[in-house]
């Protein structure tokens, strides 16, 4: 009774899965699936009733809304600093922790420190750090390039929210490059200088070809997380002066929940983050799967 | 490998949770929060809605009738008889008033039980302010509207035309509160709240630096101009600016436009409805936002508005655009500060500088409420010719009925004389999203991010939209 066997099997697997899925389907793909049911209503968030309105809230949302094209302008341009940024520095510091003998733990504990804290309170820190440390320190020293208005200015703010995000997600990206780096097989290494290749040489043909998986995972996390930033955005400014460093998440967050309480229009430009960030991660994995190369 | 297999499942974690945006995750939570909300409000109203059920049948007194608060006289032959049980759902939203509140309904229970034997369970629910909108819009909407409410007053319109504000035109407390104060509760005719909180309010100025400088509360802009040059050649700066919280900068458009368009344009907010006016009409608005923006404190957006009250009660600046409300802010920086209010000049004629009356919490009696009788009881309660003096002083809340008999603020008194000379205005109401892009607009306007023309430009499409989506 092969069936019987392969069946229990099946049900088996099935009912250890079904509590974790029972949640999952409760509390994130039925509201998934309600959200898109609203993107294409003018509910209000308070009227008992709304009318369909087929697509119109997209149309307006591409076409008409000038702010939340600006805020798709805002999170593509911190998308690309953080990818960039982000992936450089935590392989920077991978290598940095790699290279200390006897306080390699501590320093990995010290930097992937910012990941525990909640960015709201890492936004406060920061904001402190930026309103009061930074022009102290710039009277104190002389240093006038730092007594800016670090959350005023649309131009500094900018850099004040990636400092922040880096700060606080670089970390992790570390970790996982950390992890990586160890895993390169010493005897390719060894080869390498064997025949001659010097340290960078080392590191470009051989370390960074056997981390190809890592980067692949870390610019995608960085990619995914980035394009829905809201936290520390939220923390630092706000997504002001005006809306001059809101992203997307922050343009939805207050459609629906801030003065207009439009919530079939925040719906639908949910659905529109959510088929950027799919369709942009898809594209990416696709590219960095095709170049990675096994041990 | 270990890398692999690390990768594999961070990236199977990510896959499931993390492709959602934000929002997702944002919706799932409300949708949590609301239905385990109703999960155990459910468990306790099918309890509740039982004893009523059998108590309602047994009272004498009569299902829902506005009838509660009149007929306590001649109730008392139902002595004898077991009260009849209630069970009154309350949603507030200012915990900070948390005991105080609470004793104050412990009154009514005893109040209602001696006179009517009506045994009043009252179930209040105090979520913090940030998160009270949201609660309270799930619960409206999911059908389980808390029987009494609080909402800010600017809200009446929505409320009121979704269905969720019973008439409270003919109940007892209405003549009693003061005219222009029942006017801001006022909507389609009928009066829908019950006020709580009113304010008389226009800018503070420190009244130390105006006294050291011989200066007196100007009346027009140019007297106001040459106040700013006073304050300016003695090296004090006239305006606080604490714009990191947008509400903040957003007074100056509450004040200047109302000044403007209640001296100067008074069907203007008509009009707009009507989609034939224009920010254009009132862009002299932007005389007085420009004098104050050109004349304050460095770095506005870096200080918030708790920053703002410390600042201005130690003299940083001489005149701020903030309300009274801030009062216990200021004076926990600085016991002896000296302030008062004034009405912020918007142009030279003196009759447009006026103090702005707003009415912002208030209470709301759901029409869906089962105990129709007690919920209306209790909200009369809160005006009782007897007891809410006591309440409204311990709160600090500006009297607004003529049952208010108690000392105020000096402050308050300031600013209540030139309500008394006719120079105030009842606040305007702005559809819904307007004042919010209102406070956007004038940070950006600060940071020089738009022009008075994008403001007008915007301001109108935006008041069109929310015309639109009301």
């Amino acid at each position: 009774m092969s069936w019987s066997g392969k069946g229990r099997r099946v049900i088996t697997l099935l009912a250890f899965v079904f509590p974790a899925f029972a949640l999952y389907a409760l509390f994130v793909l039925a509201p998934a699936f309600g959200g898109a049911w609203y993107s294409f209503t003018n509910w209000n968030g308070y009227r008992p009733s709304y009318d369909w309105v087929g697509l119109a809230n997209y149309v307006e949302a591409l076409r008409d809304d000038r702010y939340f094209r600006q805020s798709i302008l805002f999170t593509l341009r911190y998308v690309a600093c953080m990818v960039v940024l982000q992936n450089v520095i935590a392989l920077g510091l991978a290598l940095l922790v790699e290279s200390r003998r006897r306080t390699k733990a501590f320093f990995r504990t010290i930097f992937f420190m910012p990941n525990m804290i909640s960015m709201i309170v890492g936004g406060f820190i920061w904001m402190f750090l930026f309103t009061r440390v930074l022009p102290a320190i710039a009277a104190k020293s002389g240093l006038t390039f730092l007594d800016q208005s670090w959350i005023g200015d649309p131009r500094y703010s900018f850099l004040a929210i990636l400092i922040l995000s880096l700060w606080g997600g670089a970390g992790y990206l570390m970790i996982i490059y950390i992890a990586a780096l160890q895993s390169v097989p010493a005897v390719l290494k060894e080869a390498a200088a064997i025949d001659g290749a010097g340290v960078f040489g080392v590191f470009r043909h051989v370390t960074l070809r056997m981390i190809a998986p890592a980067a692949t995972i870390g610019v995608f996390l960085t990619l995914n997380s980035s394009f829905k930033v809201f936290d520390a955005v939220f923390a630092l400014t706000g997504g002001g002066p005006g809306r001059a460093t809101q992203v997307i998440a922050l343009n939805i967050f207050e459609e629906a929940f801030r003065g207009s309480y439009r919530f079939g229009y925040a719906s639908a430009k949910s659905m529109i983050l959510f088929l950027i960030v799919f369709v942009i991660t898809l594209v990416q994995l696709w590219i960095m799967k095709r170049r990675e190369v096994e041990a | 490998m270990y890398l692999e297999n690390a990768c594999r499942i961070l990236w199977a974690n990510q896959q499931q949770s993390g492709v959602q945006p934000n929002m997702r995750k944002r919706k799932a939570l409300t949708l949590l929060l609301a239905a385990l909300m109703l999960f155990a409000t459910a468990c306790g109203g099918s309890a509740g809605g039982g004893d009523n059920g059998g108590s309602n049948a047994g009272g004498s007194s009569g299902g829902s009738s506005s009838s509660g608060s009149t007929s306590s006289g001649g109730s008392g032959t139902a002595q004898q008889e077991a009260p009849r049980k209630v069970e009154l759902k309350v949603f507030l939203d200012f915990p900070r008033f948390k005991e105080d509140i609470e004793a104050y309904f412990a009154q009514f229970k005893d109040k209602m039980l001696a006179e009517q034997n009506i045994e009043v369970k009252i179930d209040l629910e105090m979520p913090s302010p940030e998160q009270a909108g949201q609660i309270l819009q799930a619960r409206l909407a999911s059908n389980d509207a808390p029987d009494v409410y609080s909402l800010h007053a600017n809200n009446i319109p929505t409320f009121y035309s979704a269905g969720y504000l019973h008439d409270l035109s003919d109940q007892p407390f209405v003549p009693t509160l003061y005219e222009n104060v029942r006017e801001s509760v006022t909507y389609d005719g009928k009066v829908v709240a019950l006020p709580l909180e009113s304010l008389s309010w226009g800018y503070l100025y420190n009244k130390a630096i105006f006294r050291d400088l011989g200066l007196s509360v100007p009346q027009t802009l140019d007297e106001m101009r040459q106040v700013v040059d006073k304050l300016n050649a003695s090296g004090i700066p006239p305006f606080l600016l604490a714009f990191q919280e947008s509400w903040v900068p957003q007074l100056m458009t509450a004040l200047s436009l109302g000044g403007l368009v209640s001296s100067e344009h008074p069907d203007w907010i008509d009009k707009m409805n009507a989609g034939e006016a224009s920010y254009a009409d009132v862009r002299d608005i932007f005389n007085i936002i420009d004098l104050i923006m050109n004349n304050g404190t460095d770095k506005p957006f870096e200080v918030g508005s708790a920053a703002g009250a410390a600042d201005f009660a130690n003299g940083k600046a001489a005149m701020w655009i903030m309300g009274p409300w801030m009062a216990e802010s200021m004076l926990e920086a600085n016991p002896n500060f000296e302030f008062g209010i004034a009405p912020l000049p918007v142009s030279n004629d003196p009759a447009g500088t006026m103090i702005n009356l707003a009415t912002s919490t208030s209470l709301a009696v759901s029409p869906t409420s089962k105990n129709m009788d007690v919920a209306l009881a209790l909200v009369n309660y809160m005006l009782d010719p007897q007891d809410s003096a006591a309440l409204f002083e311990k709160l600090k809340f500006n009297p607004i009925s003529t049952v208010h008999n108690y000392e105020t603020f000096p402050w308050i008194a300031e600013a209540s004389e030139y309500v008394a000379q006719g120079r105030a205005y009842l606040d305007l109401k702005l559809p819904n999203g307007v004042t919010d892009e209102q406070a956007k607009l004038l940070q950006s306007y600060y940071a020089k991010q738009v022009t008075v023309e994008d403001f007008i430009e915007t301001m109108d499409r935006t008041w069109a939209n929310a015309v639109k989506n009301q």
